[in-house]
């Protein structure tokens, strides 16, 4: 199989140094548009419904595109966290993408050069933590490389933005945890104290690695135990 | 089972995966079929498939029972294995005996020992241009060999799950392999996540949790993963599901209908 991109490698170079939200948002937006052959990025949450806010945005161009989608409600990005299926658009003027997006293609092109937009998912599982989007000047795709690079940059970043947003103080140590992408247990559990608390699956992650914290176990061992119905999570408990 | 009752069970087996794979299909329901039927008509317990991601880690996909899924687990978490070695070789790989290869991979067969389920591993690769993009795995309870027959059946049902995982998507637009493979693998995150969901609304176990969310994306013509993420977005609820294994209708109109 091939290397990885220069863009998720330096992603996985990050050192986790207390960087909060923003400051991530702008050092991924800033590796895409230094390792990928595009003008800007922008990187936007959409959680819940209707809470949507852009993180970081490298230009103001990138800025206009991210507003114009949330006032239109309509555009790339919006159906990447839709669908959590990255979008590519090598050319919004073309009569495919005008259909696609009548309102939204008409208003980049009238307030804006750009002529090519890709929107990266950044996904976990069923809860989607927003969207990378990338736009360039001059029309046409991504090289399959780059393409890669950014489809395992953006899988990276919503790692580290999930790690992040459970784990806002810091506390558990590891940037990406790297059993949060694989155990099955991890992803069970939190369905099951979802459910406990009624809270959103990234609360759940968020109370058992709290909760692994304080006891000084595992995240998967707390997992296990959530799916073996020796634990139980309740509003207060620690 | 008898020759001509497996030839009859292999058939349609064939003609529903050929069905499926034209028609706007489900890739993680049709991978999730193929280890069903690796269990039922090969000589195997247990079936599992492993997928790589971007980062080429290999994540498990499907799996017929949380003990086969465990046995795939314990080998990404050893880091070693038949299945890995299968990915990495881009060749099938047949172990009769885990108990004879204690050098081989020895944190993989302490594990395994540990566990108990099976004895006999058969690792045969889902293959890309020359190049492995996961292993179909089969487990067996007993000690020895795969019958030869079964184990050219598995390689064309892994066949069959390749071409499913490439067509999926490239169908309607022209896109990469990788895209495919990192939507099949965030699909099965949310799954997992619905199941802990039920299991929870339910008091039920996971492959319990797991068919009740299977019986309802089939009754009511969705995607397993929009069943999943409807599920823990809590869009639906525990009752509604029940009630499709049950057999009564469940009620899609509010999920969206299968395909967008």
């Amino acid at each position: 199989m091939n290397e990885l991109g220069p863009v998720t490698r330096e992603l996985l170079g990050f050192v986790r140094d207390g960087a909060d939200d923003k400051a991530l948002a702008a050092r991924i937006c800033q590796a895409c548009v230094t390792g990928l052959d595009v003008d800007g990025a922008a990187l936007s949450l959409l959680t819940a419904t209707d809470a949507r806010q852009t993180l970081w945005a490298t230009d103001p161009v990138a800025e206009v595109l991210e507003d114009l989608q949330f006032t239109l409600n309509e555009g790339v990005c919006m159906d990447a966290a839709r669908t959590g299926i990255p979008v590519l658009v090598p050319d919004l003027r073309h009569h495919a993408e005008t259909v696609r997006w009548p309102v939204f293609a008409v208003a980049v092109g009238e307030r804006t050069a750009v002529a090519a937009l890709f929107a990266l998912p950044l996904q976990w599982g069923a809860v989607n933590l927003g969207v990378l989007d990338l736009y360039r000047f001059v029309p046409g795709g991504l090289s399959e490389a780059q393409y890669l690079d950014a489809l395992a940059a953006a899988d990276t970043a919503a790692l580290m933005l999930l790690d992040h947003r459970t784990d806002p103080g810091n506390r558990f140590g590891g940037f990406i945890d790297h059993a949060l992408g694989h155990r099955a247990e991890v992803h069970q559990a939190t369905g099951m104290v979802l459910v406990q608390l009624a809270v959103s699956a990234e609360d759940a992650l968020a109370r058992m690695r709290a909760h692994a914290f304080v006891h000084r176990r595992l995240l998967v061992d707390v997992a296990r135990d959530v799916v073996a119905r020796r634990l139980v999570f309740t509003e207060d408990m620690s | 089972m008898g020759g001509s009752e497996r030839e009859q069970q292999l058939s349609r087996a064939f003609v529903a995966l050929a069905d499926t794979l034209v028609a706007d299909y489900d890739v993680i329901a049709l991978l999730d079929q193929l280890v069903g039927h690796c269990a039922t008509l090969l000589d195997a317990d247990a079936a599992g498939l492993l997928l790589a991601d971007s980062r080429r880690e290999l994540r498990v996909v499907a799996a017929t029972s949380e003990d086969a899924e465990l046995m795939e687990l314990l080998q990404l978490q050893a880091d070693e294995g038949p299945c890995l070695e299968c990915y990495r070789t881009a060749a099938p790989v047949s172990v009769a005996d885990l108990a004879d290869t204690p050098t081989r991979w020895p944190v993989f067969c302490a594990a395994v020992e540990d566990v108990g389920a099976f004895r006999s591993v058969h690792a045969l690769p889902l293959r890309l241009r020359g190049e492995a993009i996961g292993a179909l795995n089969l487990f067996r309870a007993a000690p020895g060999p795969l019958p030869g027959a079964d184990l050219a059946l598995g390689q064309a049902l892994a066949d069959v799950a390749t071409i499913g995982i490439l067509q999926e998507r490239a169908i309607r637009r022209g896109e990469v392999l990788t895209e495919q493979l990192q939507v099949a693998l965030n699909s099965r995150v949310a799954i997992e996540q619905a199941k802990g969901v039920l299991a929870q609304l339910l008091d039920m176990g996971m492959d319990e949790a797991f068919d009740v969310l299977r019986r309802y994306a089939r009754q009511a013509n969705l995607r397993l993963a929009d069943v999943a993420r409807a599920v823990v977005s809590r869009e639906v609820d525990g009752d509604a599901l029940l009630a499709a294994r049950r057999g009564r209708g469940p009620q899609p109109s509010e999920h969206g209908r299968r395909g967008r």
